[in-house]
């Protein structure tokens, strides 16, 4: 299945084994049914790093499992206001 | 700080300045003394421009000490633009030197006679009030210019622009920060108006000479800061997100949220938003050589402002917030970051508040005065505001005013205040804070993003009704505690998350006064200001009614959740539950 990713705040993808290695906004193609947590082993991102993932504009925990076409949102912690 | 300077500004022979004790008023800082003083003084129906309304200023509990973050100057007043209380608060170097100086309040009081401008100057010597007729109308960069010619370089200048002297409603206050940049700002409320009404231009301290405030037991209250920064510093938000980037970080999670007010309030994600991020923006102040992170004030160690240089390098404003980003971006329908910078130093020097300004001109878009997206057209309005034309003095009564001149009916304001960057429709929460703080809609009053975007302090569904109340009364009651110890709210992030930053906040409390301050106490102080100005709103006329969103909010979807505001009226009447057990 494909995901529309959009990484954050100086997130971005640290696979070297993918196309999108580097970058912080693009399609990829992953295993249909993974969950949250799986894609961000898939992204390499640092498994200490707390994460704000929203799916289709709504956050989601890690065990979320995702479907074709979702839009992910992906944060560090981050405030403001 | 153990004196409060009181002015009559309407004596007969010009000013009358006395110095008293504490009295009453004694272990109140920030929020907590302004709210007491201006619910205990001020005629809850006197006209907010009349001598019967006071305009208060108080440092926080902290300031002035070596604590970290503890550079918080209150601002309080019967509102002018709301009708009830308001207590507005801003960083800058004042805080910190109005303490350092000894006093815990100042009350401009009374109304003077004349049309003369006067500016106040205070230091260690004492207090000199001195009438000033050549700043008449002048702007915030170059009235600070000019004071700095005659007070130096080590004052910090609290002022009012043209806007304040004009007496519009969304006339701010403005402090210096470190630089003697008057980009600090008490913009909520119309705080600079009734400063205008009292006829002061600008109010100059000056702590030359004058210590840091003594802790009571100096060794542990190091101790105790060295630990509260120390947390500020690990906590991810507090220690990495608002240093690089600032508070415009927001700007991309609020879209992706669809909690992005667009096109003013017509749907929840704006397709400029990437452009105007604070990704985008401290990339691009970096690249001109500006800075992505600057403190406002000296001792904060959070640093989320920044300098904001044009395209020839040359400073053009501090780094916008991201309320004012919003407000004149994606709110107006804008995606220029220059544009945007240049509006944010005209408000700032003209002296409005960012967030009532921008929701005006949006509105004004709305009303076809200009399209939405018009970049130049959204600066002549500014220099419109600027000018005083009748145009211009209309738009800087901000968005409730405009709305009715207009003609427009969804006009986002509660209790007369324009409404912050956040949709209520999808972030209940804040929706909530915005319907019934007593300070009209205000995000900072009580601030449910964290925990239904950001996840700060727990986790509550946005799109849901459900938590919200319970939400924002914690938070407004937290808010109000730490509104009165003179602390930057941003310490928030880190408090709510780990207990031990929270109690190295209890321990500098205690070590700095000699108290034994538990959470319940702090939970205490903060449903006391909050029931001190509940209790004045009560006596100006303002009901359970006045604790509403404007009605659209709950019957008008918006995308791209296609949801609206479903907290109900009486869920609403109960957030301020233990009024009715008092």
């Amino acid at each position: 299945m494909q995901l529309e990713i959009r990484l954050f705040a100086g997130l971005k993808c640290n696979n070297p084994d993918l196309p999108c290695f580097g970058q912080y906004e693009f399609n990829l193609e992953v295993p249909d049914d993974i969950t949250i947590r799986e894609l961000r082993g898939i992204l390499a991102i640092n498994p200490e790093t707390r994460l704000i993932v929203m799916v289709n504009h709504h956050c989601e925990r890690e065990e979320w499992v995702l479907e074709d076409n979702d839009r992910v949102g992906i944060f560090p912690p981050i405030g403001g206001g | 700080m153990d004196k409060i300077l009181r002015i009559d500004m309407g004596g007969a022979d010009g000013p009358k300045m006395t110095i008293e004790p504490l009295g009453e008023y004694a272990g109140l800082g920030g929020r907590a003394m302004t709210s007491v003083i201006v619910a205990k003084e001020v005629h809850p129906l006197c006209h907010p421009l009349g001598g019967e309304n006071k305009l208060v200023f108080a440092p926080g509990m902290l300031s002035g000490t070596a604590g970290a973050m503890t550079g918080r100057l209150s601002v309080g007043c019967k509102s002018p633009l709301t009708g009830g209380i308001k207590e507005s608060n801003a960083g800058g170097q004042a805080a910190q030197v109005l303490a350092r100086l000894g006093y815990a309040a100042i009350i401009l009081e009374g109304k003077p006679a004349d049309d003369d401008i006067r500016k106040i100057y205070i230091n260690k010597d004492g207090v000199r009030i001195e009438v000033d007729n050549g700043l008449k109308l002048l702007d915030n960069y170059p009235l600070v210019a000019r004071l700095r010619q005659e007070y130096g370089d080590k004052a910090a200048y609290m002022t009012i622009g043209s806007a304040g002297e004009r007496k519009l409603l969304a006339a701010s206050i403005a402090c210096t920060d470190p630089e003697l940049r008057p980009t600090r700002h008490c913009g909520r409320g119309g705080v600079g108006a009734v400063m205008g009404a009292k006829g002061v231009k600008a109010i100059i301290l000056d702590d030359a000479g004058m210590k840091m405030r003594p802790p009571n037991d100096p060794e542990k209250y190091r101790d105790a800061n060295r630990k509260f920064v120390q947390g500020l510093r690990k906590h991810p938000v507090t220690g990495e997100g608002l240093p690089a980037y600032g508070t415009n970080i927001l700007t991309n999670i609020l879209n992706e949220a669809g909690g992005y007010p667009t096109y003013n309030f017509k749907q929840g994600q704006f397709s400029g938003s990437v452009k105007i991020s604070g990704e985008a923006m401290a990339e691009l102040e970096i690249k001109r050589g500006g800075s992505a992170t600057h403190g406002c004030h000296r001792g904060c160690v959070i640093q989320c402002s920044g300098i904001y240089n044009d395209k020839d390098g040359h400073y053009l404003t501090k780094q916008p917030e991201y309320e004012t980003v919003w407000s004149h971006g994606g709110h107006c329908g804008i995606d220029d970051m220059d544009t945007i910078a240049r509006l944010d130093f005209m408000d700032d020097n003209i002296g409005v508040d960012t967030i009532d300004m921008g929701v005006t001109i949006g509105l004004a878009m709305d009303a076809g005065i200009i399209p939405f997206g018009d970049c130049e057209g959204a600066i002549r309005l500014m220099e419109e505001v600027g000018k005083g034309t009748p145009l211009g003095r209309i738009l800087g009564c901000g968005a409730e005013l405009t709305g009715k001149v207009y003609g427009i009916e969804r006009v986002p304001v509660v209790k007369s205040q324009a409404l912050p960057a956040y949709d209520p429709r999808a972030v209940q929460g804040i929706g909530v804070t915005y319907a019934t703080t007593p300070q009209g809609a205000d995000h900072t009053a009580g601030y449910a993003i964290a925990t239904n975007i950001l996840k700060c302090g727990g986790d509550v569904d946005p799109l849901k009704p459900e938590g919200q109340v319970e939400l924002s009364r914690n938070l407004q009651i937290a808010t109000a505690a730490i509104d009165s110890t003179g602390m930057c709210l941003f310490i928030a992030f880190a408090i709510m998350d780990q207990p031990d930053t929270f109690q190295a906040l209890l321990d500098m409390l205690n070590t700095f006064y000699g108290m034994n301050m538990t959470g319940d106490d702090v939970v205490a102080l903060g449903k006391k200001v909050l029931s001190v100005e509940r209790d004045f709103n009560k006596r100006a006329g303002f009901t359970a009614q006045h604790d509403r969103l404007p009605r659209y909010f709950s019957t008008e979807p918006v995308a791209p959740h296609n949801i609206t505001f479903k907290v109900t009226d009486e869920e609403l009447d109960q957030v301020f539950n233990w009024q009715e057990q008092e």
